[in-house]
């Protein structure tokens, strides 16, 4: 099912290889953006379904004063106001799922293409497109980075590699504050504590996943992270101003 | 929807990534990540047989000795690669596994007595897995290694003699020839570096990467590369003499036999090539995956090549005539061997792990572990 992903990634990350210079994190990085680009309805959906959000935090405040001791009640109102507002409360989650499959896809495909176990090659072998141009014979990839090879996890013989996972860690946290509605309050709701749980628990699960996943799935990370926060503040500066974090009350 | 699993669900993620962490998704041990490899000495047969390695009597396959005895218990990791047998030691390398974060997989040289399977001496000075097995030849033990390096190690004490850095990983097992080493790196270029400080004789580059060792006829080395082709390349020069085009990569070590070359790809295609003009004399595909390459019987009549289906094929050299074939649950990926009347082939992920079959007919001799009836 992954490899389905993981072999035209694969592909992909040859064909950009040998058209920008044999750099495996250029094209990593190159394909990266690749990524972004065909996710970029879901996730302006995201920034645009968080937007709405912040609108409403004000009626959200209200109903917390109103509802403050009846949870439940509390949350069926808020359920309600969403729905009038035509808001999936979740839908800030949905471009995170699926970027998983597109995500160990990559890492299969970085696995097959900066291999580290000779099985790994043999079953890539019989899946390279030799129709693309100037593929034969270029696997595997160069490996090295900054001293750092980026079909291993971080080592402490180059502990400089532990940085990777450490921004991996940062730019996704950057990434979920800056995408995720802010809390009215304290909103104690279902969707509310869920928003303040994704905000630590997401970073520090790619931040975990860097640390036994080759390096060259961190490059991934970091890339698509900072392309992320970088979309965000373009979106904010095209509304003239008006971002989701802009003006948030509750930072 | 409900509530306790909303809240808990980006918990649940985490812990979905630490068992995906923990669970192989890294390449940990409970897979194989390479093949056994196998070596026959007189009337041994030495397999590095991932939990162990193992001497048998190569007349019923029966176990002379273990190492180590109790792999659960001694932890000596995962053995890959084909043994090294000279100077009365049996040489290999095993895996390590790390556990933890912050725990990496040590990559162990381990130099066994050949009578009993005692530890002679160990290193542990490479950074990266050894895949294919090293080469033995005046008191000097040569393996390359994923980190890039190739080292010399003294067979009888273990001390490092010198190290060769290359471009990237070394996945080949070298070829010495008298005070010569000649070994391909995924930099896609073979070496050739003097035996007794590693200093470089010439060095020939192709457009694809070496991980198979050369065979030398008179003064010409043959070997194949990821760039689908085979290549003549003058022994002493270093330069190349013909090439010749498959259909993919080339990863397993061709062999010769009089005026001919065979050699396999990895799409399953067999090629009998003329060793002076590089011309095809035939060719049989397989229409199955073949990571290694073919071995031959002493009398040069008969090729065995393994599939990755488990199927081990026997085909007549002077027209690549396939006799018999036999088929297997596993996978065929290391390269048989073959001493006298009788060929042996490793799988991995089948019911046994070593098999011995007549050459004239395919009928097993004997399998190991034993196949117990009703259970395979």
């Amino acid at each position: 099912m992954i490899d389905s992903i993981a072999y035209p990634l694969a592909n992909l990350l040859l064909l950009f290889y040998n058209f920008l210079g044999h750099q495996t994190v250029i094209a990593i990085a190159a394909l990266t953006i690749l990524i972004r680009l065909l996710i970029l309805p879901l996730t302006l959906g995201q920034q645009k379904s968080a937007r709405k959000m912040q609108e409403l935090q004000p009626k959200i405040a209200k109903l917390q004063k109103k509802y403050g001791k009846d949870k439940e009640r509390l949350t069926q109102e808020q359920m309600k106001l969403y729905k009038e507002a035509g808001i999936n409360p979740m839908g800030g989650c949905l471009p995170l799922l699926i970027q998983f499959p597109i995500m160990f896809g990559l890492y299969r495909a970085i696995m097959y293409c900066v291999p580290t176990t000779p099985l790994q090659l043999f079953q890539f072998s019989q899946h390279i497109y030799k129709w693309l141009p100037g593929v034969v014979g270029l696997v595997p990839l160069q490996s090295a980075f900054l001293g750092m090879d980026l079909g291993r996890p971080p080592t402490m013989a180059q502990w400089w590699s532990y940085a990777l996972p450490a921004l991996v860690l940062a730019t996704s946290w950057l990434q979920q504050k800056l995408l995720t509605p802010p809390a009215a309050g304290d909103d104690q709701s279902q969707s509310g504590m869920m928003n303040q749980q994704m905000q630590i628990m997401m970073p520090l699960m790619f931040g975990l996943m860097s640390l036994q996943f080759a390096t060259g799935l961190s490059v991934y990370f970091i890339i698509s992270n900072l392309i992320g926060i970088a979309q965000f503040y373009l979106v904010r500066v095209n509304r003239g101003g008006e971002g989701t974090r802009a003006s948030s009350s509750s930072d | 929807m409900d509530q306790s699993w909303m809240r808990r669900w980006p918990s649940a993620l985490v812990v979905l990534a630490l068992l995906l962490s923990a669970s192989g998704c890294t390449g940990g041990a409970a897979q194989p990540t390479s093949w056994t490899g196998l070596t026959v000495v007189g009337e041994r047969l030495y397999a590095a047989d991932l939990e162990q390695v193992v001497a048998l009597n190569v007349a019923d396959g029966s176990p002379l000795w273990t190492f180590p005895d109790d792999p659960e218990g001694e932890k000596r990791g995962v053995f890959h690669v084909t043994p090294a047998v000279g100077g009365g030691c049996v040489i290999v390398a095993s895996q390590v596994p790390g556990g933890g974060f912050f725990s990496q997989p040590r990559d162990i040289v381990w130099a066994l007595d050949a009578d009993n399977g005692s530890i002679l001496w160990h290193f542990d000075g490479a950074a990266g897995q050894y895949v294919e097995g090293g080469a033995i030849s005046g008191g000097v033990f040569v393996i390359g290694n994923s980190d890039g390096n190739i080292y010399a190690l003294d067979v009888e004490s273990g001390a490092l003699r010198w190290v060769f850095e290359t471009g990237h990983r070394v996945w080949a097992t070298p070829l010495i020839v008298s005070d010569i080493v000649y070994i391909g790196s995924m930099d896609r270029r073979l070496y050739a570096l003097d035996l007794s400080d590693g200093e470089v004789r010439w060095v020939f580059y192709a457009e694809g990467a070496f991980a198979s060792t050369p065979v030398l006829r008179d003064d010409t080395l043959y070997i194949g590369a990821f760039d689908d082709r085979l290549y003549a390349v003058d022994a002493l020069m270093g330069t190349e003499r013909w090439r010749f085009p498959g259909e993919n990569w080339f990863w397993g070590g061709p062999v010769v036999y009089d005026h001919t070359v065979y050699a396999t790809d990895v799409n399953g295609n067999v090629y009998a090539v003329d060793a002076e003009t590089g011309e095809q004399i035939w060719h049989k595909p397989l229409d199955v995956p073949v990571r290694a390459g073919p071995a031959l019987t002493g009398d040069g009549s008969r090729l065995f090549v393994g599939g990755q289906n488990g199927t081990l094929y026997a085909l007549d050299t002077a027209d690549g005539f396939m006799p018999w074939s036999r088929e297997s649950e596993g996978q065929a990926l290391s390269t048989p061997v073959v001493s006298g009347p009788v060929v042996y082939d490793a799988q991995i992920n089948g019911p046994y792990r070593i098999r011995a079959l007549y050459v004239d007919n395919g009928r097993e001799v004997w399998a190991y572990p034993p196949v117990v009836e009703g259970q395979e």
